[in-house]
């Protein structure tokens, strides 16, 4: 008996739960339509769709163009979960294009993702955190973010939410803070990253070792910094196992001696011997940032004094194969040389 | 199906070919319940053909045209209300007609009776008798069975043998060429894309590393300024503080040296200048100063002026006679010679106020000479009082 159908089997390339892309210029606007339809399985699927979509760098152009952001933006609001979870899965890959990014910025997408900073799902949480921290990475993004008075919702939401999402947090602030430290300091974030540098995870660790970084490079930084005793935790960290951890502490604390009181705080926890020990570490940026504490603490007589014994050391990273390091080698050098 | 089955039993058979095999037809009468889950386990009920109603009998001029499946036909609907009309009136014209009991006369009234040997209690109440009969429960009604219709057409079959149409292993390689380039294409772009990202990030965290590296170098390096700046302010002001003391001691000292050699003639010049002013007198000396010399001056200018009274009028007493004297010679000799006597008389007059005023002049200088002598002595005590004055102006 002879039928349309060949076998009972759909074609193997047929996703079912992908909208059906029309051909060269017309799949994007016709996607854009399905977004706004009001059948909720339409939606679903031309979601789907548009996340294959929009690998290809010219597509987020184009729809960027078409004006998909609005009706992801109505979308984001939408209230099925697997809506805003496929929305926010499209908006931080379009996130991790630059085109994507700035239309991000026209848009005012910032502002319409911060409501779904309370959204019950995890994923949603964990897409919405990643679009914030490739936006994070620009710099005009970064203002953008701080524009938006998101820091201290974001430092707020470090206490409560899962590792993974810390993690993301944790990053974006970094990027942020290396804009523009103000608010952060302001909304009293140094006591929360305090609190991370002492977790078991050893990424978020590191990851709230360097934020510390970028909150300690304006001079009000340093200075909560110091008030609030994190230098000590900084020198415990610097004992710790993990190479990135080590690399963090020792920038944070670079930047925390540069005032006196700090250079004082970190001589009297006994910051030197873990320092020294931190020259010897294979990877580049422990070396590069040990020695550039160890050059703070040298800028203050007792530390001069302790290091002058341990010339030798920095002769010995003035040889070696990086520039960086071998700069600072020089330098330290010099510094721990000087007489007044 | 069916006909390919006739087909193989003929061919076994070898005798008649069938399109459609003869075949029992089944009774369309039902006896039991239609039972839709098992129809095949009934015995199919055969009907007899001569009593089938399908099958037409007789004459076949006069057929029924409109008696298939059940729908009516118009002419025969038609004579059947006829003759139920005929049945109705007729009934109606037989019930008129039949004889009934006459009515009551007025006062009575008819009444049952019964006339039987036995009587039947006749109620009202209709006897009843409850039975109870009980059926299967009622089923779900059975969802709708999937409709197959009829199958209209020919069924007709091929067979295609191995190697017929085409070599399927030359035919798929092109396919497979594009269907398995299209996905390594793909999946390198996926790849290439994360290997892109991760060169980026790669080079960011590099980046990174020598920005905040070079960061720390310049605050370090600013802080460094501030310290030395500050130190240097510091000690500078020091210096100029010290060398401000140090004039100023020195000031002090010699203003000290200065005010102390200065005063140190201050108790004898003191005492000097006020001895010299007069103020340690000897009290007698100052009583025979103050009393005594100016009663002596002033008697001493008495006399002296009592000399040169009588001196001035010694003088005047002179004057006259030798005026007097002058005159009487000039009248006598302006009565003998006048006009060489105007200048012997002048001149003579003139040698004789000349000599006069020699005599006076003489006298005069005598008195000045005593005079002087009187002014110096004063202007000796005087000096010594205006130099005692002037020792205590300076």
């Amino acid at each position: 008996m002879a039928h349309a159908r060949i076998s009972m089997y759909l074609p193997p390339d047929i996703n079912p739960t992908k909208a059906a892309i029309a051909y060269g210029c017309r799949a994007l606007p016709k996607l854009n339509e399905e977004l706004n339809s009001e059948d909720l399985l339409t939606r679903q699927k031309a979601l789907m769709a548009l996340c294959d979509l929009m690998h290809d760098p010219e597509y987020v152009y184009e729809a960027i163009n078409l004006g998909c952001l609005e009706s992801l933006k109505s979308l984001l609001k939408d209230s099925d979960d697997l809506v805003r979870i496929k929305t926010t899965e499209v908006l931080y890959i379009m996130a991790t294009h630059n085109v994507g990014r700035n239309g991000f910025l026209e848009n005012n997408v910032i502002l319409a993702l911060s409501f779904l900073m309370n959204d019950p799902y995890s994923l949603c949480r964990q897409n919405l955190h990643q679009a914030f921290k490739h936006l994070a990475q620009l710099p005009s993004g970064a203002h953008g973010i701080v524009d938006s008075g998101l820091i201290s919702p974001l430092v707020w939401k470090l206490q409560r939410e899962e590792e993974n999402i810390q993690e993301l947090i944790l990053d974006t602030l970094a990027s942020c803070l290396q804009e523009d430290a103000t608010e952060a300091l302001s909304s009293g974030a140094v006591p929360f990253l305090k609190q991370k540098l002492v977790s078991d995870n050893k990424d978020i660790r590191s990851k709230a070792a360097r934020a510390l970084i970028a909150i300690s490079i304006p001079l009000g930084g340093k200075n909560q910094v110091w008030k609030h005793d994190v230098i000590p935790i900084l020198v415990h960290l610097l004992k710790d196992k993990d190479g990135e951890v080590q690399a963090n502490a020792a920038g944070a604390l670079m930047y925390a001696t540069v005032t006196t009181e700090g250079k004082y705080a970190a001589l009297e926890a006994e910051a030197n011997y873990p320092l020294l020990q931190l020259l010897f570490s294979p990877l580049i940026k422990v070396r590069l940032n040990a020695t550039k504490a160890l050059t703070m603490l040298a800028e203050a007589p007792e530390g001069r004094k302790f290091l002058q014994l341990h010339v030798s050391t920095f002769r010995e990273l003035e040889s070696d194969q990086n520039e960086a390091v071998r700069r600072a080698a020089h330098i330290a050098i010099q510094v721990i040389e000087w007489k007044p | 199906m069916t006909s390919t089955l006739t087909d193989r039993t003929s061919r076994a058979m070898g005798t008649y070919t069938y399109t459609s095999r003869p075949r029992v037809l089944p009774c369309q009468r039902r006896r039991y319940r239609d039972n839709l889950l098992q129809p095949e386990e009934e015995p199919m009920r055969y009907g007899n053909i001569m009593y089938d109603r399908r099958v037409i009998r007789g004459n076949t001029y006069a057929l029924h045209t409109g008696s298939l499946l059940g729908q009516p036909d118009p002419l025969e609907l038609q004579k059947e209300q006829a003759a139920k009309r005929r049945a109705l009136a007729r009934k109606r014209a037989q019930e008129q007609l039949r004889p009934r009991t006459p009515e009551p006369v007025e006062g009575r009234k008819h009444v049952d009776v019964q006339t039987e040997l036995y009587l039947e209690e006749i109620a009202d109440r209709i006897i009843e008798v409850d039975m109870e009969c009980q059926t299967d429960a009622f089923l779900d009604r059975p969802p709708t069975p999937l409709f197959i219709p009829a199958k209209t057409g020919r069924d007709v079959a091929t067979q295609i043998l191995e190697g017929e149409l085409f070599d399927f292993d030359l035919e798929v390689k092109p396919m497979l060429e594009v269907l398995v380039g299209k996905t390594i294409e793909q999946a390198l772009l996926e790849v290439m894309e994360e290997e892109e990202l991760a060169n980026l990030r790669a080079s960011q965290y590099a980046y990174e590393e020598i920005r905040n590296v070079e960061l720390a170098e310049v605050q370090r390096l600013e802080e460094q300024e501030r310290r030395h700046r500050e130190e240097k302010e510091r000690r500078k002001k020091q210096q100029w503080e010290i060398v401000n003391k140090h004039n100023e001691t020195a000031q002090k000292i010699s203003a000290r040296a200065f005010a102390q050699r200065y005063l140190a003639d201050l108790l004898p010049s003191v005492f000097s200048s006020l001895r010299d002013s007069g103020y340690f007198y000897d009290p007698i000396e100052r009583d025979i100063e103050i009393g005594f010399l100016p009663w002596l001056m002033n008697e001493v200018e008495k006399t002296m002026e009592y000399s040169m009274v009588g001196r001035t009028v010694l003088d005047l007493l002179i004057r006259e006679v030798v005026e007097k004297r002058l005159n009487n010679y000039e009248q006598n000799i302006s009565q003998t010679q006048r006009p060489q006597s105007d200048r012997d008389y002048l001149q003579r007059t003139q040698y004789d106020t000349r000599s006069s005023s020699q005599e006076r002049r003489f006298m005069e200088e005598r008195e000045l000479l005593g005079q002087d002598e009187d002014t110096e002595m004063r202007r000796t005590l005087g000096n010594t009082d205006p130099a005692a004055g002037g020792a205590w102006e300076p």
